[in-house]
């Protein structure tokens, strides 16, 4: 049975997270020497004591302080002592010297952080049995450390409000605040958006937007993490769970095809919550976007479908997997039987090893008729690929079509990096009405955005991958001068589906020239993985034509989507966070996807569903391990394909559509009541209510 | 008697607004003179010997402070920070108002000194006539020819704005200044970097009182020399001291700094008629008090730090035997409660919470147990602040705090009738 085939790639050496200790101002190579708690090292000139510590496994306490927004000097608690300083110093702000001799650890530091940390609980609610950073608060394990353990004070606590509202994700409580202004100083330095201000002055101090606005953008999540203690609390997450009764995976997004590492927490086979991984620095930078975050309900909505579905003149019947498998099996010999072409469409939207088996199984029964595109893009590789690294030190940046700081969200930081912090030019040819909030020029046109570009300095070119004439003319001009390209995908594994192969070969037909096909009647049974035309191809009611015309269509989904529903037999697939394989992300890293959870029962992933289908034919199947190996190498040796348009389609200006945002993808998003809620509020601006 | 007359000379005899007064009188000259025939480095040089040393509180060495500044082709700022807000202090406000093309010719020849070409003063929020006599001094001063465009013919311009504030104590904190100066938060900074280095605009910034800016134009015209003649061994010059308190002439009075801390006193008309000595708050709402042991020691700087306390910014806060040091140790601590911009912890939560236990003491609620947490926090807290302000709690409460304990004592309840 299907349902046995176990397919885990488990651990895989892809990318491995490190973490890279961050020096401010710090120099080249020069060398200084000191001694940290009796142990001699060597840190490079410029190093911060509370980074140098590291080196020795020695931690400084911090609430201000963070590795990517610098020193701030506020809370006080990173004291330390140098000798022959007669006042402590603060670890996040005193720079290494030569011949300094620092004491981290000593009754006088430790009395230090006790008075600061006495004087953070004079006001602070203890609400710790309620609260949900309980288990993993800096305020609870730096007191545990530092704390006397009694207290003087006498008083009443000052009351603030708690519980509230600063936006559709967030809930503030503002008497846990300690007022690091970590969540001021993120929304200012690393989102750009500057919403976040301290408020009223002293022992009033609050955190609110400058403008009594909600607090929304696409990146608000970040600040619960950032925040030391529970002031910053997520909507979706509040009152849900102890940390220590959660389940840890960390795995690779697959919302958009930026490819974040996440830590994703599970309690009792329901994803509670999705975390940064902070030691992320190759893809992420540490951050996600609040789609990453946040959209994870829709894996235990009611409406997910668990049992092949088979349409039965109008009505969907359920199936069992065996019925399902050989119904599908045989509609596909009968077409070929009768000479109508067969085809298979997907592959964006799963992982490498089923996109690889996916064109392995359709090439062995017999068709070259694959493609992954299924909506307006045309190609996933450029021609020479950049890595985000490359897009931070890059002396200009071209933006280039649909939206990309939508699509690709936390790709996008790292543009305000490059731009705010590296001084890059940003030069776009804007489709989105929203102007961002760092320097940028516009440009009308293609020709006119690169007659813009600086004349000497690497260019990152971040296009959209839909209008081939757009890419001819980007390839062209970036050959000369050696130029990169990041493609924002609608998919997120567009990239890996083509490294794998899912493309056609040898007089194959493409997704219009299939849906063309069928209109002449010439399609005799399509198979779609995790693709939803009817709402996503560039011209919807050609696909939805199609698939009227064609006699027998497959769509392996999670939900009734608009192509599932004209679907002759529904399979009920898996999520990314319900399987375990690799990915290939925008700029080419082959990263990991690893099972939170299992998926409901009656479903499989579309791996196991090609399994079946291949037994279904006798045909030999490569081994897990000869499966893996094979990934890999496409993976790593896959260089840039042809600029191909969709057959006969004109795909970039067909349809008009409304300006993406970051909760578009697959719609997936419409299938969480806590994210439909948040929409309800009118809070997050979007299209995406549908039926 | 010690009293001279040197930035203060006119006040009260003739109209100093007027900028023809101002003029008739010598103003301006030294002025013209600095841009037709002295360097900067000329004009630096006589401010490092005169040994002018900041007039705002901190003390440092004016010239030393300009020399911070590196030469690295950017632009310089001068800043005249003019938020007087120390309790106490009134001599900026008085030179403002009475004279303000003193204050000007001083900003003037202060910009001109460390090469700058735009010049700010930042006027307390509170100044409201002494903005205006002010900005209509600029304006005079302009028509005249004495900022702007390539000046006295020369290849010299200079601009000078002047900016109020909105009225917070913090923001006479130098880096708390400039960042209220660029339309932030009036937050002090984290240092280093300092603002020689990275100031107003992340430019090299001097920023220096009013009164220390004044003293450059006799300095100029009297020479180096002058100044530093008069004063003690590493405290030159003359100061305007703010008196007030319990004496019967409460003022502002100039004097060579050096003058004993009795002589002040009977200065300022001595004591009230049958009133005992009790303390003196020498160098404003941040200071400690100094006591009958001290009075015979000489106001500078050095002086004053032997005796436990500061000069700061000259203002002199005579306290006599009918004063209830528990009110005034918590008016002073609510003050600095207050006046606290909440960034840091030690400020933000220590002043706050000893305000709320001094207020118990004032309603006669204290705790035998405060009286350790008193001490305790109150001096703990001091040293581990960003910015001075947290470090300004501690002097004036532990210091009157110690010396007037049964004052304290005596406003201890019994534990069961506090209420707390």
């Amino acid at each position: 049975m299907a349902q046995n085939f176990e397919f885990s790639l488990g651990e895989r050496r892809a990318l491995a997270p490190t973490g890279v200790i961050r020096l401010k101002m710090a120099d080249a190579q020069e060398l200084v020497n000191l001694t940290i708690d009796g142990v001699p090292l060597s840190v490079p000139k410029g190093t911060l004591l509370v980074e140098a510590a590291k080196q020795i496994k020695q931690e400084i306490p911090v609430y201000c302080y963070h590795t990517k927004l610098g020193p701030a000097g506020l809370c006080r608690v990173c004291l330390v002592e140098v000798e022959g300083m007669p006042k402590l110093q603060i670890g996040c702000n005193t720079p290494v010297a030569e011949g300094m001799v620092v004491h981290t650890q000593n009754a006088k530091v430790n009395a230090g952080r006790g008075m600061v940390l006495e004087l953070l609980l004079v006001n602070h609610p203890l609400d710790c049995p309620i609260c949900d950073k309980g288990g993993e608060c800096d305020l609870q394990d730096y007191a545990m450390a530092y704390g006397r353990g009694s207290s003087d004070v006498a008083d009443p606590k000052q009351s603030k409000p708690k519980g509230v509202d600063l936006g559709p994700t967030i809930v503030l409580d503002e008497e846990r605040c300690v007022v690091c202004q970590r969540c001021v100083r993120y929304d200012d330095i690393i989102a750009a958006e500057s919403q976040l201000v301290v408020k009223d002055r002293g022992h009033n101090d609050i955190i609110a937007t400058a403008t009594g606005d909600p607090y929304a953008h696409n990146f608000t999540g970040n600040v619960t993490e950032l925040c030391p203690v529970g002031a910053l609390t997520s909507k979706t997450y509040r009152f849900k769970s102890r940390p220590w009764d959660l389940v840890r995976t960390q795995t690779s997004c697959t919302q958009c095809a930026v490819g974040c590492q996440q830590f994703v927490d599970q309690r009792s086979g329901s994803l509670l919550r999705a975390q940064m991984v902070e030691s992320d620095d190759r893809v992420s930078d540490g951050w996600l976007c609040d789609r990453g975050r946040y959209n994870i309900g829709f894996y235990t909505a009611d409406d997910r479908i668990t049992q092949p579905l088979y349409n039965d003149n109008g009505t969907f019947v359920q199936v069992g997997w065996d019925d399902a498998l050989s119904m599908w099996a045989k509609a596909i010999r009968e077409a070929q039987t009768a000479g109508k072409a067969i085809g298979a469409i997907g592959g964006g939207r799963l992982l490498n090893e089923e996109a690889y088996l996916l064109q392995h199984v359709f090439r062995a029964i017999g068709t070259q008729n694959l493609d992954w595109r299924a909506g307006r893009q045309a190609v996933a590789t450029p021609a020479r690929t950049g890595t985000y690294q490359d897009l931070e030190k890059a002396a200009a940046i071209l933006m280039i079509g649909e939206t990309p700081e939508e699509r690709a969200p936390v790709m996008w930081l790292r543009v305000i990096k490059a731009v705010t912090r590296n001084g890059a030019k940003l030069i776009r040819v804007a489709t989105a009405d929203k102007a961002p909030n760092i320097a940028h020029v516009d440009a009308k046109s293609v020709e006119e955005a690169l007659s813009l570009l600086p004349a000497q300095g690497q260019v990152v070119v971040v296009w959209d991958g839909i209008d081939t004439s757009v890419g001819a003319k980007i390839r062209d001009a970036m050959a000369s001068r050696n130029g990169m390209g990041l493609i924002a995908s609608e998919q997120p594994n567009a990239r890996g589906a083509e490294a794998m192969g899912m493309l056609p070969a040898s007089g194959g037909m493409d997704t219009g020239a299939m849906f063309d096909a069928a209109g002449r009647g010439e399609l005799g049974a399509l198979s779609l993985f995790g693709v939803n035309p009817v709402r996503n191809f560039s011209n919807p009611e050609r696909a939805r034509a199609a698939l009227e015309a064609t006699p027998f269509v497959v769509v392996s989904e999670l939900f009734m989507t608009e192509t599932a529903r004209l679907a002759t037999l529904v399979l009920p697939a898996r999520g990314a966070y319900e399987k375990s394989g690799t990915v290939v992300n925008i700029a080419g890293d082959l990263l990991p996807v690893n099972a939170s959870v299992q998926g409901p029962v009656g479903t499989l992933s579309d791996l196991e569903m090609l399994v079946g289908l291949a037994q279904q034919f006798g045909l030999p199947l490569p081994t897990v391990e000869e499966l893996e190996r094979t990934v890999i190498e496409k993976a790593a040796t896959a260089g840039p394909v042809a600029l191909r348009e969709l057959h006969g389609e004109a795909a970039h200006d067909t349809i008009a559509r409304p300006a993406r945002t970051i909760w578009d993808g697959g719609g997936t998003a419409a299938h969480d009541p806590r994210i439909t809620r948040m929409l309800a509020d009118k809070m997050i601006p979007t299209e995406l209510v549908e039926a | 008697m010690p009293v001279t007359k040197v930035l203060t000379e006119g006040i009260g005899e003739a109209n100093l607004r007027d900028i023809d007064v101002y003029r008739q009188r010598g103003g301006y000259v030294q002025w013209e003179r600095a841009v037709r025939e002295l360097t900067p480095a000329q004009v630096m040089e006589a401010a490092d010997k005169s040994g002018l040393r900041g007039r705002g509180g901190a003390g440092f060495p004016t010239g030393r402070k300009w020399g911070f500044l590196p030469n690295n082709g950017k632009p310089r700022y001068l800043v005249c920070n003019c938020d007087e807000a120390e309790p106490g202090t009134f001599k900026d406000h008085m030179l403002l108002e009475q004279t303000p093309h003193l204050v000007l010719e001083g900003i003037l020849l202060g910009a001109y000194g460390i090469g700058c070409t735009h010049a700010y003063i930042y006027i307390r929020g509170e100044f409201k006539e002494g903005y205006e006599i002010f900005t209509k001094a600029l304006a005079d001063a302009r028509a005249a020819g004495m900022f702007g465009k390539k000046l006295f013919g020369t290849d010299y311009s200079l601009e000078v704005t002047a900016h109020r504030g909105a009225g917070a104590y913090i923001c006479g904190e130098e880096t708390g200044l400039l960042n209220s100066l660029e339309g932030k938060r009036g937050e002090p900074r984290l240092k280093p970097p300092f603002p020689a280095i990275a100031g107003l605009y992340g430019m090299p910034t001097v920023v220096n009182n009013v009164e220390t800016l004044a003293y450059l134009v006799p300095v100029l015209k009297n020479g180096a020399e002058w100044f530093s003649s008069v004063g003690t061994e590493r405290s030159k010059g003359y100061k305007i001291v703010s008196v007030s308190g319990h004496v019967q002439k409460p003022g502002n009075y100039e004097m060579p700094l050096g003058t004993t801390v009795r002589e002040i006193i009977e200065i300022a008309g001595g004591l009230l008629p049958g009133r005992k000595f009790a303390a003196v708050q020498p160098g404003g709402q941040s200071s400690a008090c100094i006591f009958e042991e001290h009075l015979d020691y000489p106001y500078d700087y050095e002086s004053m730090a032997k005796a436990g306390s500061m000069l700061g910014s000259g203002a002199f806060t005579v306290f006599d035997d009918s004063t209830d040091f528990v009110k005034a140790a918590f008016n002073s601590v609510r003050f600095y409660a207050h006046e606290s911009c909440g960034q840091c912890t030690p400020c933000r939560e220590g002043g706050h919470w000893l305000e709320r236990v001094l207020h118990r003491f004032v309603e006669g609620r204290g705790l035998a147990s405060d009286l350790e947490m008193i001490e305790r926090v109150g001096t703990t807290i001091t040293g581990l602040n960003l910015c001075a302000l947290g470090d300004s709690i501690e002097p004036f409460l532990i210091s009157v705090f110690r010396r007037f304990k049964p004052q304290f004592e005596a406003r201890i309840q019994r534990e069961e009738a506090v209420g707390v």
